[in-house]
């Protein structure tokens, strides 16, 4: 659906996407994530053809960005960043204006209209103005707006910003309902929402692709050294000498609990050692009361990936 | 074609929703009523008949209130849509920018000409009222090419205030330049026209003033040159505001 190759983009004061290149397959869901400035607005810009790149070349349902805007443009559902509207108008007659824009026929626009309405739970507030709709439903007509010449593919830049925890979820409900029909690529900086959403993730950071992979997998090639918490009774000093004596184990954070228990954050070559862990403690006589190995929040893997640059 | 005249639609009701044209049509208005009435009682004191196209054409509307009034009208028309964001929505559409450019020109021409509608119904009565010793004046063809004038310095003055909008997101700021050059336009070439000591300078004055333009089109003078030049500069202004906006996209 999208093969970007190489793509660059140059602003005057500096480079803002740095040789990108990724794909995204039909009927896929791609979270695109970043922290802020790293590229993810340009990138989508360049997508939809709103701003051209200086070098590489940009595929949309095999048509190339460069060559055919117009092809691509009838294909592609684009929910700028800060979701903008006229506020002035009325949802009904905003929606119509839009799907004449985007060639869909006047025949077939209150039918386009009133189906995109209904999917976007607008069908309430069709008379209202838009400028004095909440900050959801505005998110929902600018969505309603991405979906209704029919495209193939979405593009949304952050379509939750702003909006309040339940409005997220209704949001986020109406994006995985949409992805049965449509290709979803979705920026945002909220893990959580990847999580929720993405089957696959697309980290960008400082102009360049630094990783492209399911959650799982992400998680998994991190966890080359995995952490493990354990909770004994012990005395500080002793319990941080005994276990950093042994192979592949390192004690990287100790504290001692209010009710005397001593809690371990252990580095460890695999998560295995958990055993050697246990048998030591054992062996001391240490009462044991917890001995787990830490799952990696994807907001960690996030950290560490942006930090590391490359995986 | 559809997409050219939804944002023509689009432009107008835009245009018709927002304050500034019930402000600016308010005064405009007014001062159309307030004029006519100077040039009723003009008449009253035993002037010309045929300087009712001239008072009304190049009189105090044209000089003092359209350069104040077209940068009102067109500082909404790329400003806001920059400062909304509301370009990049309608730059991914199947929109164009020149189409989108010259749609915006045509919408903003249509309320500029809206409001010289009184003044045109203001001469018609007048010339169809007319006692029978002056019967014909105004005369009509000054009144066609009076209003053909108007329309003329309209195209010009809402393409230059329309490139001034697309090079700002600040419509305060697309006003404020747009009004300097009408205005400092209009009273510079005035000034080179009829004060100037140079001949050449007079000639170039001439070229340019719209006050000596409308001054002839009142009489019923047609100039070819006239209107060539108002045609190509305001082509050249809506081009130039077509490269801006294809150009400046962040």
């Amino acid at each position: 659906m999208i093969k970007v190759s190489g793509v660059t983009k140059k602003y005057p004061a500096r480079l803002a996407v740095d040789n990108i290149s990724f794909e995204v397959s039909r009927g896929e869901i791609v979270g695109f994530l970043g922290p802020n400035g790293a590229g993810k607005t340009t990138t989508m810009r360049m997508l939809t053809g709103y701003l051209p790149m200086n070098s590489g070349s940009i595929e949309v349902a095999g048509f190339d960005i460069s060559k055919e805007p117009q092809e691509v443009r009838h294909r592609v559902g684009y929910l700028p960043e800060s979701c903008p509207l006229y506020p002035e108008m009325r949802v009904d007659e905003y929606l119509k204006f839009r799907a004449s824009l985007k060639g869909v026929k006047h025949s077939a626009r209150r039918n386009k209209v009133n189906e995109v309405k209904e999917l976007c739970g607008l069908t309430e507030v069709g008379k209202r103005i838009i400028g004095q709709l909440s900050k959801g439903y505005r998110q929902r007509v600018g969505l309603a707006d991405s979906l209704v010449h029919d495209p193939d593919l979405l593009v949304l830049d952050e379509p939750t910003v702003g909006l309040d925890p339940f409005q997220i979820r209704q949001v986020r409900e109406l994006i995985t309902q949409l992805a049965e029909r449509h290709t979803v690529l979705l920026s945002t900086h909220i893990l959580q929402e990847v999580e929720a959403i993405c089957e696959r993730i697309l980290i960008i950071n400082e102009g360049k692709i630094v990783a492209s992979d399911t959650e799982e997998n992400l998680h998994r090639q991190l966890q080359a050294c995995s952490i493990i918490e354990m909770e004994i009774m012990a005395k500080k000093e002793t319990a941080m000498a005994k276990v950093s004596q042994m192979e592949g184990l390192d004690v990287r954070n100790a504290t001692e609990q209010a009710d005397g228990w001593l809690w371990l954050e252990i580095e460890a070559d695999s998560p295995t050692m958990r055993v050697e862990l246990y048998n030591l403690a054992v062996a001391e006589g240490w009462a044991l009361r917890e001995l787990s190995e830490q799952q990696h929040s994807l907001e960690e893997t996030f950290v560490q990936i942006t930090r590391k640059k490359e995986v | 074609m559809a997409v050219f005249i939804s944002l023509i639609k689009k432009e107008l009701r835009t245009c018709f929703y927002s304050p500034i044209a019930y402000v600016v049509m308010f005064f405009f208005w007014a001062l159309t009523g307030g004029n006519f009435i100077w040039l009723l009682s003009q008449l009253a004191h035993g002037e010309s008949l045929t300087i009712a196209t001239q008072l009304m054409f190049s009189g105090p509307l044209l000089t003092f209130a359209i350069p104040v009034i077209v940068p009102l009208i067109t500082m909404r028309l790329f400003a806001e849509e920059r400062k909304l964001g509301t370009l990049e929505a309608l730059l991914t559409t199947s929109v164009k920018v020149p189409e989108l450019v010259l749609a915006k020109f045509i919408g903003a021409w249509i309320f500029y000409m809206v409001l010289w509608l009184p003044a045109i119904v203001y001469l018609f009565f007048q010339h169809r009222l007319a006692p029978a010793e002056v019967a014909g004046f105004p005369d009509g063809g000054a009144m066609l090419a009076g209003a053909l004038g108007v329309m003329l310095v309209g195209a010009l003055y809402v393409a230059i205030g329309l490139f001034m909008s697309t090079l700002t997101s600040n419509q305060i700021v697309a006003a404020i330049s747009g009004f300097a050059i009408l205005m400092g336009g209009l009273f510079v070439s005035m000034y080179m026209a009829y004060t100037a000591q140079s001949a050449g300078v007079r000639l170039i004055g001439q070229y340019y003033s719209s006050f000596a333009h409308m001054m002839d089109f009142a009489r019923g003078v047609l100039d070819s040159r006239i209107v060539v030049m108002y045609i190509t500069h305001a082509a050249w202004f809506l081009f130039a505001a077509i490269r801006v906006v294809e150009s400046k996209r962040v």
